[in-house]
């Protein structure tokens, strides 16, 4: 996992460096503060920081050796064998018979559910009950101890249906989208009509004939599109199945 | 350095061994036929490592059956009874006398009440004897089932909240062929080159070459098959339940038959015959079962299910694989009534470094269902709804869960309900 996260975080950087001042970290734009503006200290460092200097893991050394020795991460010495350190004793030397299991501590575990998932039968909830009774709190849980709002959210989407459509609005949205399908795009119809874009996708389709357009359009630009970009997305595609999977 | 010539170093050794016992002297090796005529195909693989060649030498013939085997060379272990080579499995009195089966007896620590007899006709697959007296369909057809009942009413008490697809790959992943094969292996059974009457009762006889289809799984082979496999039709998962065998994989015996029979004869070493071996072993394995569920009952059984494949660890936590976990999350909440999910970043480091890492927790209400830490704030969000998803579906009540079947025992403790759950937040 280092090691991939590793290679990709090199080439975002060195995308950041080619790429015009001011767009140098799109992942920002993932993180919506809250209504009240947030005065959380390290994300208004990063702000001032990003605004001022490049950054640290951008390509510097003099030659490619170089940067590619300044650039490899060693493993955890946990995972070297034996550890070539002074002092370290013997019998805590992994050899190649153990298994190092060591999971983060926010897996997911059999032995822990949150007591929010917990049935209402379940004997675990009245301890946590106990607990919280204790505590003096409402909530089920220790975090119910801190103050939420301190921590900037991150975008999450709401599943929740609104229903706040008619059906004429609906036949509307569909006549719209046949009538100009360029104009009243999907994104165009989402904003307008306050609904997510895949309820949009759901309701209508577009004409044929703008499908394929949009089709060919899209192959153009996929055809201009040089090695790196190419590979760049295709690792990315990759990377997103493998979180899937559990795998990151 | 000079090769080592093993064969010249043995050879005086071998010239100074007395001649073999007459009773299995093979009457037909002094027959002068040509090895490649005479020897069937098994046979020929069975002794493929020994000097074929017929013999002028070889005095005082006796049994009716021709291997090709030097006798001078490799005289046999035992004494045969008569006529037993010609037979397609070693006859059951055999049994008797193996110390292969009396130690993997011991190994198992089987009841007294289990006869060597049974236990060597669990080692006889469909493939070596096509007779359902002799081979261990019959024994395996319980087994399974014996099996396949436990390890689901046992997965579906621990893990209740399990979607279909996932409990399949689970029952898979303690009963499947593949992990059968590994109990067995771990057994020490161990396979002859080639079944026949005169090898060992012991070892596990299987033919490569032949199908095997005594051995019938429940299900039924569904109407439309042919579309499924060929045109990528897909179809629900739970009318599984219904057509599918107990792994939810289509059932389609015809096919398999028609591709042993395709198969060209001297294909070793794949990934088919490979699968061949698993199947003959993971079939050995049920049919143990079944003759410990046939002679001793049902307590021993169920105890014998319950150490040598329950006691595996699965770790069913690698078997998810999620596709959109935010929005399947917030479903899952909107289902249950709890407040909407809302991702918050707990903490994070090097934003600006090469090797950012955000640490992302997910909350409903006060509550945080789940946290995850990755580089970059989508793969950490997405992590986190991860998390919570799998502490959802993990749900467990308990280690010693009870299960419908400990009802069945003697001074059983009252009933108490398993949790059922409602079902799975989205189709897979």
């Amino acid at each position: 996992m280092d090691a991939l996260a590793t290679r990709r975080a090199v080439s975002c950087c060195h995308r950041a460096l080619l790429a015009p001042s001011g767009t140098a970290a799109p992942s920002r734009a993932l993180l919506t503060t809250t209504p009240r503006p947030t005065t959380s200290p390290a994300a208004a460092a990063a702000v001032a920081l990003g605004a001022l200097s490049l950054p640290s893991g951008a390509r510097t050394k003099a030659t490619a050796a170089r940067t590619r020795r300044a650039l490899r991460i060693q493993p955890h010495y946990s995972f070297l064998h034996p550890p070539n350190k002074p002092g370290y004793p013997a019998y805590e030397r992994p050899t190649t018979d153990e298994i190092i299991f060591n999971p983060p501590s926010s897996a997911a575990s059999v032995y822990h559910t949150p007591v929010k998932f917990l049935p209402k039968a379940d004997p675990r909830r009245r301890t946590a009950a106990l607990v919280a009774a204790a505590a003096g709190t409402g909530s089920s849980t220790p975090s119910g101890l801190v103050d939420l709002d301190a921590f900037p959210t991150v975008n999450m989407p709401d599943a929740r249906p609104r229903h706040h459509l008619t059906k004429a609005d609906i036949e509307e949205m569909r006549r719209l989208r046949t009538a100009d399908p360029v104009t009243n795009s999907v994104v165009t119809l989402a904003r307008r009509y306050e609904c997510s874009q895949l309820f949009v996708l759901m309701c209508c389709h577009a004409p044929p004939a703008h499908r394929a357009k949009m089709r060919e359009e899209e192959a153009k630009v996929r055809a201009r599109w040089g090695p790196r970009r190419r590979s760049a997305r295709e690792e990315r595609a990759r990377r997103n199945l493998m979180l899937q999977n559990g795998e990151l | 350095m000079k090769r080592l010539r093993l064969d010249r170093w043995t050879s005086p050794l071998l010239a100074a061994r007395p001649a073999p016992c007459p009773a299995s002297r093979p009457r037909a090796a002094l027959r002068p036929t040509t090895a490649a005529s005479a020897f069937s195909r098994g046979t020929a693989v069975r002794y493929q490592s020994t000097d074929t060649t017929p013999e002028e030498h070889i005095a005082a013939p006796q049994e009716d059956y021709d291997d090709g085997t030097d006798h001078v060379r490799f005289p046999p272990l035992e004494k045969l009874p008569p006529g037993a080579a010609s037979l397609p499995s070693p006859p059951p009195e055999r049994a008797l006398r193996s110390a292969k089966l009396a130690a993997l007896k011991a190994r198992l620590a089987l009841p007294d009440r289990v006869p060597l007899q049974t236990l060597a006709r669990a080692l006889v697959d469909a493939s070596a004897d096509q007779n359902r007296l002799f081979n261990n369909s019959s024994l395996a057809f319980v087994g399974q089932t014996f099996i396949n009942y436990h390890v689901s009413e046992w997965l579906l008490c621990r893990y209740p909240r399990l979607p279909m697809k996932i409990l399949y790959a689970a029952m898979k992943g303690y009963a499947g062929p593949i992990s059968l094969h590994h109990v067995a292996r771990s057994w020490g059974i161990e396979h002859a080159a080639a079944p026949g009457g005169e090898v060992d009762p012991g070892l596990l006889q299987f033919s490569m070459h032949k199908p095997g289809d005594a051995f019938v799984a429940l299900g039924y082979r569904r109407s439309e098959a042919d579309h499924l496999k060929h045109n990528k039709w897909r179809h629900s998962l739970s009318n599984s339940v219904v057509f599918d065998d107990d792994f939810g994989d289509l059932i389609d015996t015809q096919d398999q038959a028609d591709k042993m029979r395709a198969r060209p004869d001297t294909e070793y070493g794949n990934e088919y015959t490979r699968m061949l071996a698993e199947n003959a072993y993971a079939t050995c394995v049920r049919a143990v079962v079944g003759t410990l569920y046939a002679h001793a009952g049902r307590e021993p059984a169920k105890a014998f299910v319950k150490a040598h494949i329950l006691a595996r660890t699965l770790e069913i936590e690698r078997l998810f694989s999620f596709k959109h976990p935010t929005r399947e999350l917030s479903m899952l909440c909107a289902r249950e009534d709890f407040e909407a999910p809302v991702a918050r970043l707990l903490s994070e480091t090097g934003r600006l470094s090469r090797t950012p890492v955000y640490n992302v927790g997910i909350f409903s209400g006060g509550d945080k269902l789940g946290e995850g830490a990755a580089a970059s704030l989508d793969h950490a969000r997405a992590k986190a709804a991860m998390n919570a998803l799998m502490s959802w579906y993990l749900y467990s009540p308990g280690e010693n869960v009870s299960v419908p079947s400990d009802m069945l025992e003697d001074g059983a403790k009252p009933w108490t309900p398993a949790y059922i759950d409602m079902g799975e937040v989205v189709g897979r």
